[in-house]
């Protein structure tokens, strides 16, 4: 039946059903946010390590990591020859395809997802590029929140310093599509600012979690734990709902 | 006597061949001089790429398409289409916006939703909409036709007759809406 005339009402109904039933583990989304530099990555891998051991079935998802669109991506990127839009758009397009082909799926099976960066680098990186924030959001509709998100925040010159001291940022990581500035490494501590500034206000209208990233590795590490045995207790968000039943319908309701 | 001003004409429809038959044709009427040339769907090989993609990489919803058709025309737009209205010449642009929109309508996205993603897209001078089934699928037809070799009968949440006898209601009331004949649709 088409989604016009297909009852989405009762895919989301169903949708409420299986994630709030209460029988077993229900699916986790949690989100891995913050600049580049910010130790996301390591503490994102310490984590999973921690979850597996307490006997969580984990799946990862990266950013731009779609079988399908990242190879796309990736051509363009290399040839510079991305706009601020077509930027945007590819990487949406590469993020739908991911919740529909591996994060849902996953969340579904009562698995644990961990997404090392989630929509919101979209957001923060596209509108740090001059994009509006409600055409960005738009893109990623219908959205799928995670249950926690953990920022990771650091200062401009911190993410600098890290990145620095292992590589010279790349084009696009160092924003030299919109900055015009032909040395990466100035480029990169002008368009990270930017960056910086998106994510700040972005953790306070999504009510980030906020790991203090400039801390010992352990200590955010433990901060981590604490903050995911404290967050099992909330609520599935309804406003999943959309996006669960769409990707039902999609799936032929999953019979 | 002032010169008349660079004119985007939009072509929108289902099938492809069609399409490009009224693009050619909407050109010739363009004077020699003032013409550009015809902004194609795929440009950019965006969708080229994503027909020769591995198996395994999972097919594209119809929400995932949009997002490329969206990416495609911002291409064409930077490309093709602003460098040659700045020029002062003429172009046509086969299809633009209402062929996708009209396609996500048909497989029930959010009109919203639809509306939004191609805000990007300055509104065409003139609109001419083309009838014409779309064939059953085929990666070189057309946009529409092309969504069919690639998405699922699941996917696409219907039937194909269904997804085109849908998209030319939506055609045609979008036609009603800007006052085209609703016979060409």
């Amino acid at each position: 039946m088409p989604p016009s005339i297909r009852p989405l009402s009762a895919l989301r109904r169903r949708a409420r059903q299986h994630f709030t039933n209460g029988s077993g583990r229900r699916g986790l989304l949690i989100a891995f946010e913050g600049p580049d530099g910010s130790g996301k990555t390591t503490q994102r891998k310490l984590f999973k390590t921690w979850l597996k051991a307490e006997g969580y079935d984990v799946v990862t998802t990266k950013w731009n990591s779609s079988d399908l669109i990242k190879p796309i991506i990736k051509s363009r990127k290399d040839v510079h020859a991305l706009s601020p839009e077509e930027f945007s758009l590819l990487h949406g397009a590469d993020f739908r395809h991911r919740v529909e082909q591996v994060i849902l799926p996953a969340l579904w099976a009562g698995k644990v997802v961990i997404a090392d960066r989630f929509l919101f680098t979209g957001l923060a990186r596209d509108v740090a590029r001059g994009l509006d924030l409600d055409w960005v959001l738009k893109l990623y509709q219908p959205l799928l929140w995670p249950d926690l998100v953990f920022y990771f925040s650091v200062s401009p010159g911190t993410s600098g310093k890290r990145i620095l001291a292992t590589r010279t940022p790349r084009f696009y990581e160092a924003g030299q599509d919109i900055t015009d500035v032909e040395d990466p490494v100035e480029s990169y501590q002008r368009f990270i600012t930017r960056v910086i500034r998106e994510y700040e206000s972005l953790a306070l209208i999504f009510n980030f979690i906020t790991v203090d990233a400039e801390r010992s590795i352990g200590e955010q590490h433990q901060q981590i734990r604490a903050l995911f045995r404290e967050g099992l207790t909330r609520p599935w968000s309804d406003w999943n709902a959309d996006a669960v039943a769409e990707w039902l319908a999609m799936s032929g309701a999953r019979a | 006597m002032t010169a008349r001003k660079p004119e985007l004409i939009a072509v929108d429809g289902i099938a492809g061949p069609a399409i490009v038959a009224a693009a050619r044709a909407a050109l010739t009427s363009i004077d020699r001089r003032r013409r550009s040339g015809i902004s194609h769907w795929d440009a950019s090989g965006v969708f080229d790429e994503l027909a020769v993609a591995a198996g395994d990489a999972g097919q594209p919803s119809v929400r995932t398409l949009l997002l490329l058709y969206a990416a495609d025309l911002a291409f064409r737009l930077r490309w093709e289409i602003r460098p040659a209205l700045a020029e002062g010449r003429s172009v046509v642009a086969a299809p633009y916006v209402d062929t996708a929109i009209a396609f996500g309508r048909a497989a029930g996205i959010d009109g919203a939703w639809l509306t939004s993603l191609f805000l990007f897209a300055p509104r065409p001078t003139l609109r001419r909409f083309v009838g014409g089934i779309a064939a059953r699928a085929g990666r070189r037809g057309g946009f529409v036709e092309f969504g069919f070799a690639q998405v699922s009968s699941d996917a696409l949440g219907a039937t194909r007759g269904e997804v085109v006898n849908r998209m030319t209601a939506h055609l045609r009331a979008a036609a009603k809406r800007y006052r085209i004949p609703a016979d060409r649709v």
